[in-house]
């Protein structure tokens, strides 16, 4: 199913933290529940051809399997929390979202770009602090 | 260099390195998303919740760590006093407990013929209906058989079968009866004392597996460990007396390899001695019963029947009178005789003799504790006489109990099952006993569930056990369901609409009556607060009175089952340390555990001494067939040189016929041999007075073990080089 940050985040200006909302408070930032999605498209006064698949997965109480852009391996051990506890935002890693029409994975989100951005901003670069 | 080894390296290097290439998946992961969020969850952050585990009668605190509502990771409760952080295996497998595919998920009915474990779905409503009905057409008073319980549970299931008219029997196999027999009866209480371990400086242990699964595991490996290496300057001794080396005799300064059933002798022998040898301050009186008991043999005869030579009898009772703290502890094989109770006392009173007994005064935590019956071996063979000679047969209701696996074929335990008019059974498992049931009203494993534990040993504790997740199935916890059936059947004291409020009651009834604030809402404030501790163990003062200890009977020799020429050999079943008396065989992790001294995972095996098994022309791994008066298996045989020449020993707890698929069809059950013999006192089973035969089949068996498993009786050791890799 197609989904738009660039209509969502960007002409509707919804925030990140609406839908991610784990971000502040764990080390995933969350996907949106489905009862989240429905609070807007319950009633909608235009549907298209994706928002009634989106009704569709409701109806038939389904959640929506979205692609996983990106998967951290085991060894790393990364906390959304930390990062925006920092002063970091959003856009810093993923990039301008809500100019996205569909969603890509905006870096490489290997070591070697996240240690540019630690040595950057003056980030422990202790072995440690990753790989605990 | 081996040029082989290296390419072989290289290729394997290779091949591990193909695999874990990113973006090499044939699926792309998802992410899927909750429907409706829960608002307590945080993906990424876990909850702890403090409960109590109930894998067996121990009652060690445990923490459960929770993610996105899926129980991890169990482990020990830090501020628990009886665990104090640790915790044993069968603690961490209840795990496995509660994501088991083989629960029972919902209420059933029998289909069929009772035995043949066809059942079809039912709800709730009908099954409760179907119960009360049942139980209101009943003639006589019902018997319930439960695991042994304490707490608000206890006092539940007692009040509802008083309420019935019937009975309340807990049953364990591993209830050690003997051993609070014989304090009972020497020294008038019935509660299995307080070993204080921790504190001994020679430890004289007749069978009592101390560091195994016994009483308190995890409380005693703490305590055992502060024995050895707790106190800078002392390092308590250790002397283990048993026919075989259990992990506790391994663990021992020296192991002493006794006759089976001759515990109580050497006892005698050693008090015999220590009277002779040493001054003790008693009065008169003490001096004669300890007199008449302890010089009831002659210590030729103890060393001749024991294989304990005259001058170790006479070593161990110097070394025990003169030690600051000595404690003698019995219990294990020295329970499972006819004369259990009896070797018992004589243990016991060593303890007496050198006057380390005392009693703390303390009252008790609910002090209208019931006293439940046990279901011996002998309060079946009374049952099924009474109810032959009056016509009365009584239903049964079952709980966490199995009696047709783990009591013998050999007592009739079967026929009570047969003659019941109705059969319940709440367990979470089908297994060998539930598959009888007419009706199976499952209960919720404990970590989805309310409750508290009272603990003995080796502090009094009151935990709380609380839900970590929610209830996986349409199963109800247990006390739900029986204040529901109370509540049908009209009885008086079953208004709680759920266990929680009973449980709730019987809290703030116990807490009202310690100091705390006056505050309107101090009860939710001090249960929320005693939920997230684990439970309530105040401070006491320990103050030790005296006990007066009188041997009232006099000794019995064991008694062995089969006559010595067609069984040579004596049989020595033995709880697993992995699976239990059998519970443990539906957890894979527990399957998968190696048994600690030989190592053997999956499976049943009999051991045998190499010396033994050489005059036999048995070799590690050869099926073997073990014949008793009363029935007949097959298993693979290990050459174990911890074993008396005489002994055959095996590990209990497989050969289930159900229980789940991995408890199935694995193993045998080395109860099937055993002979009716029952402890003269108690009437509890003798699990070790059945003498066998053993013959070779011929068959290689299938034995899957850890380490290389032929240890060859040899006084010299062989050195080969090998040229392979």
């Amino acid at each position: 199913m197609a989904f738009s940050h660039a209509w969502h985040a960007g002409e509707l200006k919804v925030d990140c933290l609406y839908c991610h909302r784990s971000a502040t408070a764990s080390r995933t930032a969350g996907i949106p529940s489905m009862q989240l999605c429905m609070s807007c498209h319950r009633n909608l006064s235009h549907e298209t051809a994706e928002t009634k698949k989106l009704l569709a997965h409701w109806e038939n109480r389904d959640p929506v399997p979205w692609v996983r852009l990106q998967r951290l391996p085991d060894f790393v051990y990364f906390t959304h929390e930390m990062h925006l506890r920092s002063g970091l935002q959003c856009a810093n890693c993923h990039g301008q979202v809500e100019q996205m029409p569909y969603t890509p994975r905006a870096a490489s989100y290997e070591m070697g770009w996240c240690l540019s951005c630690h040595q950057a901003k003056d980030a422990s670069k202790d072995c440690w602090t990753c790989h605990k | 260099m081996d040029v082989r080894r290296r390419t072989f390296l290289k290729t394997a290097a290779l091949a591990a390195v193909g695999s874990a290439l990113p973006g090499c998946q044939r699926q792309t992961d998802r992410l899927i998303p909750y429907l409706l969020p829960d608002d307590e969850i945080i993906p990424g952050v876990a909850d702890w919740y403090a409960s109590v585990c109930s894998e067996c009668r121990a009652g060690c605190g445990v923490l459960v760590r929770v993610r996105e509502g899926r129980a991890k990771k169990i482990e020990g409760n830090p501020e628990h006093p009886v665990n104090q952080g640790k915790l044993c295996a069968w603690g961490q497998a209840s795990l496995q407990g509660l994501y088991n595919p083989d629960r029972v998920k919902q209420p059933l009915q029998r289909k069929g013929v009772r035995g043949e474990g066809l059942f079809i779905a039912i709800d709730w409503e009908e099954g409760l209906q179907r119960c009360t009905e049942a139980l209101r057409a009943r003639q006589h008073g019902p018997i319930m058989i439960s695991r042994p319980l304490t707490g608000t549970m206890s006092r539940l299931l007692a009040d509802f079968m008083d309420a019935l008219g019937g009975r309340l029997y807990y049953y364990a196999p591993d209830a050690e009866l003997p051993l609070s027999a014989a304090w009972q009866e020497s020294v008038g209480t019935h509660l299995v004392p307080r070993y204080d371990l921790a504190q001994a400086d020679y430890l004289l242990s007749f069978g009592a597996p101390v560091l195994e699964h016994w009483i308190s595991p995890v409380a005693m490996g703490i305590a055992f460990g502060q024995m050895r290496q707790g106190r800078p300057t002392t390092r308590g001794r250790f002397v283990h007396i048993e026919p075989r080396m259990s992990l506790t005799a391994a663990n021992a300064d020296r192991w002493i390899p006794i006759r089976p059933g001759t515990e109580g002798l050497l006892a005698l022998g050693i008090g015999q001695v220590m009277l002779a040898d040493h001054r003790f301050t008693w009065s008169s009186q003490q001096r004669a019963r300890f007199q008449e008991f302890y010089h009831s043999v002659d210590l030729q005869d103890v060393a001749k029947a024991t294989d304990v030579p005259t001058d170790v009898i006479a070593r161990l009772a110097h070394e025990f009178a003169s030690a600051r703290a000595p404690l003698a502890i019995g219990g294990g094989t020295a329970c499972a005789h006819t004369n259990g109770t009896i070797s018992l006392i004589a243990i016991n009173g060593l303890n007496a003799m050198v006057g380390n007994l005392g009693r703390e005064k303390s009252a008790g935590i609910f002090p209208d504790q019931d006293r439940i019956p046990w279901l011996t071996e002998q309060a079946v063979l009374d049952l099924l006489k009474q109810q032959e000679k009056t016509g009365a047969h009584s239903s049964l209701l079952l709980y966490d109990s199995n009696p047709l696996f783990t009591m013998p074929p050999s007592v009739p335990v079967k026929r009570l099952f047969e003659q019941a008019p109705f059969i319940v059974s709440f367990s979470a498992f089908m297994d060998e006993s539930t598959e009888t049931a007419d009706l199976v009203l499952p209960d919720r494993t404990s970590l989805e569930s309310w409750g508290d534990h009272v603990a003995e040993t080796p502090v009094r504790a009151l935990g709380l056990s609380q839900p970590a997740v929610m209830p996986l199935y349409d199963a109800r916890q247990v006390g739900d369901t029986i204040l529901d059936l109370g509540r049908r059947m009209g009885f008086d004291g079953f208004q709680w609409p759920t266990f929680h409020d009973l449980l709730r009651h019987r809290w703030r009834t116990l807490l009202e009556r310690q100091p705390h604030d006056e505050s309107s809402d101090w009860f939710d404030k001090a249960w929320d607060a005693h939920l997230q501790r684990g439970g309530w163990w105040p401070e006491r003062g320990t103050r030790l009175h005296p006990l007066t200890f009188t041997p009232s009977r006099g000794y019995e020799p064991a008694v062995l089952s089969g006559d010595e020429k067609e069984f040579p050999f004596v049989f020595y079943p033995y709880p697993s340390m992995t699976v239990g008396h059998g519970e443990g065989a539906n957890r894979p992790w527990l399957q998968e555990l190696p048994d600690t001294m030989t190592t053997v995972v999956w499976g049943s095996w009999v051991e045998v001494n190499p010396n033994t098994a050489k005059t036999l022309n048995i070799q590690q791994g050869d099926v073997v067939r073990v014949t008793s008066p009363f029935g007949s298996l097959e298993a693979p045989a290990v050459l174990f040189p911890g074993l008396r020449p005489e002994v055959l020993a095996m590990p209990l707890g497989q050969g289930h016929s159900s229980y789940g698929r991995y408890a199935r069809r694995r193993g045998v059950n080395p109860v099937q041999l055993l002979a009716p013999a029952l402890d003269s006192v108690t009437g509890t089973l003798a699990s070790g007075a059945t003498r066998v035969r053993m013959e070779r089949t011929g068959a290689k068996g299938r034995l899957v073990t850890v380490e290389r498993p032929v240890m060859e009786p040899s006084d010299l050791i062989t050195i080969s080089r090998s040229r392979e890799s």
